[in-house]
């Protein structure tokens, strides 16, 4: 097998995706976007049910402005990494505030969210040392124990009884060890048992990183995710987050209540050897931020609309990846091709929402993904759910 | 050691099935990924499996090169101690 030669199966799966009509289900060509949950694609207006645009921030007239303020007085990008020319007044202030949300010492940001995940992990934990990870996680996580010379050992998804039988048999190593789980699963959109997972980690002297990419912004006092809300931040070692979703923009942050942390910069390449975030992402950032912890009416919105489209997919039949309701509802299919035909129906009538498909998908699941944003209205929310009535008299909901 | 070669290869077994239980006649030449058609994350579970059968944990980069059902048993057999 040539190097070119191996990609023959994604060739046959993406065009097995593409088979369902002349919209990509993959890499969905959007030409041209309007608002926070509005979109052309192949030429029609659809209704955006897929994004991570959970609090809708990417069209707030603040964030807007301060972005183009930035670049007006700032210029387009950096040119440099932090280390050199790249580290401007606007990062050293957003890493400030993100700390002092969270009451902490010390915070970092990174220019993606998924060099978030590659910075912190593959830092903290080096050779000698250990990285238990729970099975589904994100492939940044993955990628980030490949970068990591640290020995990486994953746990089952959500387990925390069997995260603590691999502590003990560690040993004293556990002391040398990160645990590295996710608040909120984006997959099929399911909670941590976080409590009982930090709680493992604690009891046998092991460190913890909580991952709120799909969390931060939706859960707890003031936004601040999941270890928030259950009250952990005194127990958790660090947090780490992402721009990309909830504060609408693009980057990663990860804060700590170890002062330490701070010393990770001259450690971490993927600090290091990329050029920092552009001014307006930066300041947009810092608006959203502040948005996003002043923002209950926004949750509350939000949570409004998870209630709404939850109980209406329940009362068709379907079958949801998390008995939780949240941000994520994962539809899931038996069949591969009933999960292509609902997504398809759904573009069909102007819905706009994610197919994925084993391999990406844990357990061989079909899954159709609906992302709600606190910018979806009332009326948005109901023409998704006269969709779904639609489609399931026409498509079984369960196959 | 006989008798944990054994042992480590039936798990292996084991876990292949539950991890793909339409699963023909293997070999310990077999190619899991090309010839068996596992994934990734089929792969995953079914070391999982092995961890919890035989009270092990298995470090990731110790599988990265067990392409085959021998090759599989031999790293497991490695990280328990008995090769």
């Amino acid at each position: 097998v040539s190097l070119l030669e191996k990609f023959a199966p994604l060739a046959e799966l993406r065009g097995a995706l593409a088979a369902s009509g002349s919209v990509p289900s993959i890499a969905t060509p959007m030409d041209e976007v309007h608002s926070a949950t509005e979109a052309i694609i192949d030429g029609r207006k659809v209704l955006l049910a897929g994004t991570n645009n959970y609090l809708g921030l990417t069209f707030d007239p603040e964030c807007q402005a301060a972005a183009i303020k930035a670049v007006q007085t700032l210029g387009t990008g950096t040119t440099g990494s932090r280390m050199a020319s790249g580290n401007y007044a606007g990062h050293r202030a957003l890493e400030r505030e993100f700390a002092a949300a969270f009451g902490w010492p010390a915070g970092i940001v990174f220019s993606t969210g998924y060099q978030a995940n590659l910075g912190a992990i593959s830092a903290l934990a080096g050779q000698g040392e250990f990285l238990l990870i729970d099975a589904d996680s994100h492939a940044s996580i993955h990628d980030a124990c490949r970068l990591s010379l640290a020995t990486t050992i994953r746990f089952r998804h959500n387990d925390p009884e069997n995260l603590a039988r691999r502590l003990e048999r560690l040993g004293e190593d556990a002391k040398r060890t990160l645990v590295v789980v996710e608040s909120l699963y984006s997959v099929l959109g399911d909670r941590a048992p976080l409590r009982e997972l930090v709680d493992a980690t604690r009891r046998h002297g092991a460190m913890i990183i909580v991952d709120e990419a799909h969390s931060f912004g939706m859960y707890g006092p003031r936004g601040l995710g999941i270890c928030a809300e259950l009250d952990l931040l005194d127990q958790v070692d660090f947090v780490v987050g992402t721009f990309s979703k909830s504060i609408g923009g693009v980057g990663g942050f990860c804060v700590s209540r170890h002062p330490e942390f701070e010393l990770l910069r001259l450690g971490s390449r993927p600090y290091i050897f990329t050029a920092s975030p552009p001014p307006p992402v930066i300041a947009a950032a810092r608006a959203a931020l502040q948005r996003l912890l002043h923002g209950d009416d926004l949750r509350a919105q939000l949570w409004r609309n998870i209630e709404r489209f939850t109980a209406a997919v329940t009362r068709l039949g379907y079958r949801t990846g998390s008995k939780d309701p949240g941000p994520v509802t994962a539809l899931v299919f038996d069949e591969r091709a009933t999960a292509i035909a609902h997504w398809q129906g759904l573009l069909d009538a102007g819905i706009y929402t994610n197919l994925m498909v084993p391999p990406a998908t844990p357990a061989g699941l079909n899954i159709v993904r609906i992302s709600l944003s606190a910018a979806h209205s009332d009326a948005q929310i109901s023409r998704m759910v006269e969709a779904f009535e639609s489609l399931s008299k026409r498509l079984r909901p369960a196959a | 050691m006989a008798d944990s070669a054994d042992r480590v290869e039936r798990v292996v077994r084991e876990a292949l099935k539950i991890a793909c239980p339409d699963i023909g006649a293997v070999t310990g030449s077999t190619h899991l990924s090309s010839e068996l058609g596992l994934d990734s994350a089929q792969v995953m579970d079914m070391i999982m499996e092995i961890e919890d059968r035989l009270d092990i944990s298995i470090p990731v980069a110790a599988i990265a090169e067990a392409h085959t059902l021998d090759d599989l048993c031999a790293s497991v057999r490695r990280v328990a101690g008995e090769a």
